[in-house]
C-alpha cells in the first residue's frame, strides 16, 4: 500500500504506530489491579481473579497459565511464592483475562448505541526533523463507530489484526491517512 | 437668461446647515431613550453603521442630516421633560456612559479585576421615598421608591410579579432588546437559548416532587458530565478546539500510583511571623468562588511542546522550569510561590510565573525576575472556557438573588468537579488535562495573592494567606474590599482577637 511508511523516522521524526497507541489508550480505559504482581497483597488479587470460578480458571490455562493445580494452591495459601517467569506468566494471563472480560462492555461503551466515539489523532512529533523536511501534519479528530474489530483484537493481542482494524477505520481520515499511520498519542473517553 | 435663473433657484434652495449636538452627546441622547442604532437607522433609512460614524464624529449631510437633527432635538426634549420629572434625573448621562463602560482590564490578575463592579447598589445609594406612585423604570408598575432618581421597585420579586405595563411612559430596556433570529432552512426562526442549568435544576425538583435534599444530591451525582456538556455546548462555534487528550510530558505524569507529579501549584500557606505589641481584631476573609473565577486564565491550547530559550513568550501558556527569586518581604507579604521547603529550580505553571514576571517589572520591583531554564508551552488563550464561566457565574448570581440553594449548590459542584477531575480522573475521562487542572488552581492562589497585596496596598495588615480562599487581615477591611456573595465580594469567615502583649494564645470572640 503506497500510504504505508517504509522507513519510519529516518529524517527523526517521534511517534508510535496508531493501533500500539489505541491499545495504549483502551489499557488506560480498562481499571487493572493497581498494585504490582511482586507484592504479596497483588499476587493474591491476581491469582484470586483467575481461580475464582472453574470458567476462569479455564481461562487462564489458556491464557498460559500451565501450573498444576496444587501449584495454585500452594501460591494461593503463600506457602511458595512463584519464581520471576511464573510471576511474569501470572500477569500476563490476568492481563488477558481481563482484557477478553471487559472486552465486551469496553466495545459497547465505545459503540455508544450507534453513535460513536470522537477520536482525536495527535500527528507525529517533528521537532527533531530538520525544517525542510518537515511537513504540516495537523491535529485530526474522527468519529469512529465500529469498534468490535478493534477491541477484539486487542483483547486477543493480535496485533497485526489491531493494525488492519485501525486503518481500516483511519482510511475514512481521506487521502492523506497515510499522515496518521504513526502518531503522538490517540485519546478517547469510553 | 437661463443661467442666471438656474443659480437664484440654487440660492433660493441653499440653506444653511442644521446645526447638530457635538458628537459625543449623539449616543447620549440616543441611548437615553433606549433606540437601538438599528432602529434609528430604519427610521432614518441608513445602515447601523452611518449611525455609529456619526456618532463617533462624522457629519451626516443633506435631507437625512435634517431628519436626523429633528430625531436628535426630539430625544433631548424628551429627555428634559423627563429630567423635570424626576428632580435627579440630570445624571442621566452619566449612568449611561458608567454602563458602557469596558468590562475590564483584559490582565486576570485578581478576582476584581475580572468581574466589573456593579454599577449600582439599591442598599447604599440615595433611596427615597416618593409621595406618588409613579411608573417603575424596570416593569412599567407604580413603585413608591427611587433610586438616583429613577423610580423602581426596591424588591425583585414586586418588579417581576407586576405585569408589564404596555404603554408606560418611560421606556422599558426589555422591549428595546431585539429577540435572537437564527436562519433555517429558507426561512427565520427564533434562536432557542435553551438553559441547561435551569432546566436540569426543574427536572430534579420535578422528578423528587420537590425534596429540595434529595434533588440537590441527584444534581451532585451529575455534575461532572453537565458541565461536560455545558462545556461543549459553550463551545460551539468557537475558534479553538478544546482538545481532552493530548500527549503529555513526564512531568504531568504522577512518578508513583499514589505520588503527586512534579508541578508545584504555589500554593499559599502563610502566616505573618510577628504582630506589632498592641491587641488586634482579626478578620478571616473567605474569597467567594475563587474556582470559578480562575477558570479565566492562560491555557495552552494544544499539545504542550518543549523550549529551552528562556524567553517567556506572552502568547504561550505552559509549564516553566524557573528557579524563583529571593523574597525580602516575607514579614508582610507572602512569598508568591508559596511556602516551598526545597531550594532550587521548580517547575511552575503560567500564573505563578506571571505573577512572579509582574512582581519582577518597574511598577512594583518586589522582587528579582525568576530565571527560566526550560518550557512545556504551547499557542494560548484566555477565552477557552470563558462563556463556560460567565454561564456558571450567572447561573449562580441568579441564584443567589433569588435565594434558590439547588442551583446554588449544582452550579458549585459543577465548577469545583469539574476542574478537580479535569485530570487524570476515572471519574471525568472525557478531558484528560492535567496541564489546565494546575494551572487554573495555580491562578486561583494567584489571584488569592493579589488580594493579599490589595490589602496589604491599602494599608491593612495581612495576618494569614491560605489555601484557596482565605485571607486573615487585621484593619478595616470593609473601604478595600466589598462584603456579599457575589464573586467580586468577600464573605467573613471568622472574627477573632490577638492579644499581642498578654500569654502566648488566642482567643475566640465572635464579638471583637
Amino acid at each position: 500500500m503506497p500510504e504505508r511508511t517504509l522507513e519510519f523516522g529516518l529524517y527523526g521524526a517521534r511517534g508510535i504506530k496508531g493501533h500500539q497507541a489505541v491499545a495504549r489508550q483502551l489499557d488506560a480505559l480498562v481499571d487493572y489491579i493497581t498494585s504490582p504482581p511482586t507484592t504479596r497483597r497483588g499476587l493474591a488479587a491476581r491469582l484470586r481473579y483467575l481461580t475464582r470460578t472453574p470458567h476462569a480458571l479455564a481461562a487462564a490455562r489458556a491464557a498460559g497459565l500451565t501450573v498444576t493445580d496444587r501449584t495454585l494452591k500452594a501460591w494461593l495459601d503463600g506457602a511458595r511464592r512463584p519464581s520471576n517467569a511464573n510471576l511474569a506468566r501470572v500477569e500476563d494471563a490476568y492481563r488477558t483475562v481481563r482484557r477478553h472480560n471487559v472486552a465486551r462492555h469496553l466495545s459497547a461503551r465505545l459503540h455508544r448505541a450507534g453513535r460513536g466515539t470522537r477520536v482525536e489523532i495527535h500527528p507525529v512529533n517533528q521537532s527533531g526533523v530538520e525544517r525542510p523536511r518537515q511537513r504540516a501534519v495537523e491535529y485530526r479528530t474522527l468519529n469512529i463507530r465500529h469498534w468490535e474489530a478493534i477491541v477484539d483484537a486487542w483483547a486477543a493481542g493480535d496485533e497485526q489484526a489491531m493494525d488492519d482494524a485501525w486503518v481500516e477505520q483511519i482510511v475514512d481520515l481521506g487521502s492523506q491517512w497515510g499522515q496518521y499511520e504513526y502518531v503522538t498519542n490517540i485519546g478517547f473517553a469510553a | 437668461m437661463t443661467d442666471f435663473e438656474a443659480i437664484d433657484a440654487l440660492l433660493a434652495g441653499a440653506r444653511k446647515e442644521v446645526p447638530l449636538p457635538p458628537s459625543e452627546q449623539r449616543r447620549t441622547l440616543r441611548e437615553g431613550l433606549n433606540v437601538s442604532r438599528a432602529q434609528l437607522a430604519r427610521a432614518l433609512d441608513v445602515g447601523p453603521s452611518t449611525i455609529a460614524g456619526w456618532e463617533s464624529g462624522r457629519e451626516p449631510g443633506g435631507e437625512v442630516r435634517e431628519k436626523y437633527a429633528y430625531f436628535l432635538e426630539g430625544a433631548r426634549t424628551k429627555l428634559a421633560a423627563e429630567a423635570e420629572e424626576a428632580p435627579d434625573g440630570h445624571d442621566q448621562a452619566e449612568r449611561t456612559e458608567t454602563e458602557e463602560a469596558p468590562a475590564g482590564d483584559d490582565e486576570p490578575e485578581s478576582a476584581e479585576d475580572i468581574e466589573p463592579e456593579p454599577a449600582h447598589d439599591t442598599e447604599q445609594e440615595d433611596v427615597e421615598t416618593l409621595p406618588v406612585a409613579r411608573p417603575c423604570v424596570l416593569c412599567g408598575q407604580p413603585a413608591h421608591h427611587q433610586v438616583a432618581g429613577f423610580p423602581q421597585h426596591l424588591d425583585p420579586a414586586d418588579c417581576e410579579q407586576a405585569e408589564p405595563a404596555r404603554s408606560g411612559p418611560t421606556p422599558r430596556p426589555a422591549a428595546a432588546r431585539g429577540v435572537k433570529v437564527v436562519p433555517v432552512g429558507r426561512r427565520m426562526r427564533r434562536a432557542d437559548t435553551p438553559d441547561a442549568i435551569g432546566s436540569a435544576v426543574a427536572a430534579a425538583l420535578a422528578e423528587h416532587s420537590g425534596d429540595v435534599d434529595a434533588a440537590a444530591a441527584a444534581l451532585a451525582k451529575r455534575a461532572i458530565p453537565d458541565a461536560m456538556a455545558l462545556l461543549d455546548a459553550t463551545r460551539k462555534g468557537g475558534r479553538y478546539d478544546v482538545i481532552a487528550h493530548p500527549w503529555l510530558p513526564d512531568i504531568l505524569r504522577k512518578q508513583t500510583s499514589r505520588g503527586a507529579d512534579r508541578i508545584w501549584e504555589a500554593r499559599p500557606k502563610w502566616a505573618r511571623p510577628e504582630l506589632p505589641p498592641g491587641t488586634h481584631g482579626v478578620t478571616a476573609l473567605d474569597i467567594n468562588g475563587a474556582y470559578l473565577s480562575a477558570l479565566k486564565t492562560h491555557l495552552p491550547l494544544g499539545q504542550l511542546e518543549h523550549d529551552t530559550t528562556g524567553v517567556h513568550d506572552r502568547r504561550r501558556a505552559g509549564l516553566h522550569l524557573i528557579t524563583p527569586p529571593g523574597w525580602d518581604h516575607e514579614a508582610v507579604l507572602p512569598n508568591p510561590i508559596g511556602t516551598r521547603d526545597e531550594p532550587g529550580p521548580l517547575w511552575v505553571t503560567e500564573p505563578t510565573l506571571r505573577l512572579l514576571l509582574r512582581l519582577s517589572g518597574p511598577k512594583y520591583a518586589l522582587c528579582d525576575p525568576p530565571e527560566i531554564h526550560e518550557s512545556w508551552t504551547s499557542g494560548a488563550t484566555e477565552s477557552l472556557l470563558e462563556k463556560f464561566r460567565t454561564t456558571l457565574k450567572d447561573a449562580r448570581e441568579r441564584a443567589i438573588t433569588e435565594g434558590d440553594e439547588v442551583t446554588l449548590e449544582y452550579v458549585k459542584a459543577m465548577y469545583s468537579k469539574f476542574v478537580s477531575t479535569m485530570g487524570e480522573s476515572n471519574y471525568n475521562r472525557e478531558l484528560y488535562r492535567t496541564d489546565w487542572m494546575h494551572i487554573i488552581r495555580s491562578q486561583a492562589f494567584a489571584n488569592l495573592w493579589w488580594k493579599a497585596h490589595r490589602a496589604y496596598d491599602e494599608g491593612l495588615m495581612v495576618v494569614r494567606v491560605m489555601g484557596t480562599d482565605e485571607l486573615h487581615v487585621v484593619g478595616d477591611w470593609r473601604a478595600v474590599f466589598d462584603e456579599g456573595r457575589g464573586v467580586t465580594e468577600v464573605k467573613v469567615k471568622d472574627v477573632y482577637t490577638v492579644d499581642a502583649d498578654g500569654p502566648a494564645d488566642e482567643k475566640g470572640d465572635p464579638h471583637a
